[in-house]
């Protein structure tokens, strides 16, 4: 796989999806891939099923399919502890990256790359959805069951969801990604509410734990690109993670991008140190047996998924928080992902009252101008 | 199939190409052979001048043992070896459960006698319950291939597949060394020291063996005094620590504070899970109104008392207990 563009060795096409414009649009992007119109996916997943890598095998094909359920979900965030009360859009599952510690490779049972075709239902669901919550400032993005634009130059669903979300001002609508597909991101007009997001990690994790991403420095570049475009950046360190020299390497990544981004264009910062429910860890094992980053110590949460214990996880915190407040971001709203109350309090300094708080808090590019 | 009696010296046991089963206890069978003779057939074939047998290796072992003769037998005219061990294989599918090393044995000749791989994944497996992937049809594969001995322990301790993996994971030798840590310990521990041992090897890059040879476990394990049940329990408490060097550090300070403390035996002071939440817990057990109040004056007294209030220091996570670093762990020094 190319670092830059992500394109599929076969493209399946399930029949009853195979007149809608996106189909059109994905089949005269991918050239020359060879193409086949199926009546039910099912075979072919049992087929990938008895490969020896399943989760590899289905990073091969793309399956071009039409949502049946609903598109728009709450992120599912996790029990005991604070939430950010965001939305998820689910138009594409599955990612063409392949990060060691990814959990969709536990989360979803289907390893194609899939692409939902039925926008016509998407844009229904999000009008009724965006009237349901329309006293309220709502955050929603695109990058939490697939990467929001790993696949950009072959859906090109970015500019379908900027135009349509660039009119709602009460909703900020983001784009979160570890790839540099920013040509259709670029040939947009910025909007305040939409904000384009890398996730970043340290230059070492990211070479050795995230197969087939751009190197963090491109990442920066790409972000600093979008962000003289006008748009606003988000930047998401998560999943932080322990290896030796970690002060160093996530050091040098955040001066970075300090010195790359204006940080008043920055939107947010979020924070997670490694978290997995027990049994990725089994299919992280099997998929990489050369990882160590399982190996560290690792406790049973309150939600019952396997993270830093506590110690080392606020070491992590205070010392990567430091360094966002002390080379420039002291004005970077700053949160966690998954994280419980005291962390809060002994890092950032305030717990947020529930989740409208957060909200209120993480809604501020509405609020000041910064465009 | 025919019928056939044959003499037992007739049937050559040597030949366990079609053997699934290898670890049984024989009495029950001798019983029931004295009470009511052989019901059920063992199924034979003719290959190399000899009959050999295909299934109902308990039976005939345990008619060797009384002894019973003549033996009534099938005989499988039936070239074929994949076919011939289908036969077996349907005819013990519908009568009982295979164990886990059965099934190891079971895919293994399915791959020796030519069965194609994927029917084996998709077919097969499922039949005897196991899930349907190529990587757990390589983990049974894999326990078939090990040393008897291991396999003897894996039956008696009545292994589960996640404990077996984690042996197939280990080298021949490494699996020897282990063998007398396994063999007192209950499911749990042995699971807890197949897990931590290989976590650490791969954590710190040490080959298991040269963990279980080190200077301090070789200690241990010569220590003439202590059972053997003592030194798997000592052990595995010594690579619990090796893989959680944090942690334990935590927990044995708040052990040594609540030593210091000098608590009463029948109240027990404990952080949260892990220390993962804030709080503490108390609990003491009464049997009247003024043991009850005997034991609140006792927490009492403690709160009153400076040592006490240094609980609390595990609660903010105070920078003065320092978290062990990357590298290779301090304490594994002499086998580094």
């Amino acid at each position: 796989m190319s670092k830059s563009e992500y394109f599929p060795e076969k493209v399946y096409v399930e029949k009853r999806s195979f007149d809608f414009p996106l189909t059109k649009r994905i089949l005269k992007n991918i050239g020359q891939i060879p193409v086949e119109v199926i009546n039910d996916p099912r075979e072919l997943l049992e087929n990938i099923k008895t490969s020896r890598d399943v989760i590899g095998e289905g990073k091969k094909y793309l399956l071009v399919t039409c949502q049946r359920g609903e598109f728009v979900k709450p992120c599912p965030c996790t029990p005991r502890y604070i939430g950010c009360n965001y939305f998820i859009i689910n138009l594409d599952l599955n990612c063409p990256l392949d990060c060691t510690y990814c959990i969709l490779q536990y989360y979803l049972t289907n390893p194609l790359i899939t692409v939902h075709v039925n926008l016509e239902d998407l844009w229904r669901q999000l009008d009724v959805f965006l009237y349901s919550k329309r006293h309220r400032i709502l955050r929603i993005g695109t990058g939490e069951l697939g990467d929001s634009l790993a696949l950009d130059h072959i859906t090109e669903n970015s500019i379908s969801l900027i135009s349509y979300f660039r009119e709602k001002k009460d909703v900020i609508f983001e784009l979160k990604t570890k790839t540099v597909n920013i040509k259709n991101i670029l040939k947009m007009e910025p909007a305040q509410n939409i904000v384009i997001a890398w996730s970043l990690n340290s230059s070492r994790i990211a070479q050795e734990e995230e197969k087939g991403a751009p190197s963090v420095a491109e990442r920066i570049d790409a972000a600093r690109k979008v962000s003289d475009r006008g748009f606003l950046v988000g930047f998401h360190f998560d999943p932080i993670i322990r290896h030796s020299y970690w002060e160093e390497g996530y050091g040098e990544v955040i001066k970075r991008l300090l010195e790359t981004i204006d940080p008043s264009r920055i939107a947010w910062m979020s924070l997670g140190s490694f978290r997995f429910p027990p049994l990725l860890k089994a299919v992280i094992e099997e998929r990489y047996p050369k990882t160590k980053i399982i190996y560290d110590e690792f406790i049973k949460g309150k939600d019952g998924k396997l993270r830093y214990f506590k110690p080392l996880r606020l070491e992590l915190y205070r010392k990567i928080i430091s360094f966002i407040r002390n080379w420039g971001g002291e004005k970077i709203p700053l949160y966690f992902c998954m994280e419980s109350e005291d962390i809060w309090a002994k890092t950032i300094g305030w717990v947020p009252r529930g989740k409208d708080n957060l909200e209120a808090y993480l809604s501020s590019p509405l609020g000041q101008s910064k465009i | 199939m025919k019928k056939k009696n044959l003499s037992l010296e007739e049937i050559f046991l040597e030949d366990e190409r079609f053997r699934i089963s290898y670890y049984f206890s024989l009495e029950k069978l001798i019983l029931s052979l004295k009470r009511v003779g052989l019901l059920s057939r063992p199924l034979v074939a003719f290959r190399d001048k000899h009959f050999i047998l295909v299934s109902g290796w308990k039976r005939v072992l345990a008619c060797l043992q009384l002894p019973l003769y003549p033996l009534p037998v099938f005989v499988i005219e039936e070239d074929d070896e994949l076919k011939t061990f289908l036969i077996a294989f349907y005819e013990n599918l519908a009568t009982r459960e295979f164990s886990l090393l059965e099934k190891a044995e079971i895919l293994s000749r399915l791959k020796k006698f030519g069965e194609d791989e994927k029917k084996i994944v998709r077919h097969y497996m499922p039949l005897i319950n196991i899930p349907p992937t190529l990587s757990h049809f390589e983990s049974f594969l894999a326990f078939s291939k090990f040393e008897s001995e291991v396999k003897k322990i894996i039956h008696e301790k009545n292994m589960p597949f996640s404990s077996a993996k984690l042996l197939a994971e280990f080298t021949p030798q490494e699996r020897r060394l282990l063998l007398p840590l396994l063999l007192p310990s209950g499911q749990n521990k042995m699971k807890e020291i197949l897990e931590d041992l290989k976590e650490i090897s791969k954590k710190d890059d040490i080959p298991a063996g040269k963990i279980l040879s080190s200077r301090e476990i070789m200690e241990i394990m010569t220590f003439e005094r202590l059972s053997s049940l003592q030194k798997a329990d000592k052990i595995r408490l010594l690579l619990k620590r090796k893989r959680f060097p944090t942690l334990s550090s935590w927990k044995e300070s708040f052990d040594s504070l609540l030593k210091k403390i000098n608590l009463p035996k029948n109240i027990i002071v404990k952080p949260s899970p892990f220390f993962e939440e804030e709080n503490f817990s108390v609990n003491f057990s009464f049997g009247d109104k003024k043991e009850f109040k005997t034991n609140l004056l006792k927490l009492q007294e403690l709160a009153t008392k400076e040592e006490f209030s240094r609980i609390f220091k595990f609660r903010h996570c105070r920078n003065d207990i320092k978290s062990h670093n990357f590298g290779k762990n301090p304490e594994l020094k002499d086998i580094g």
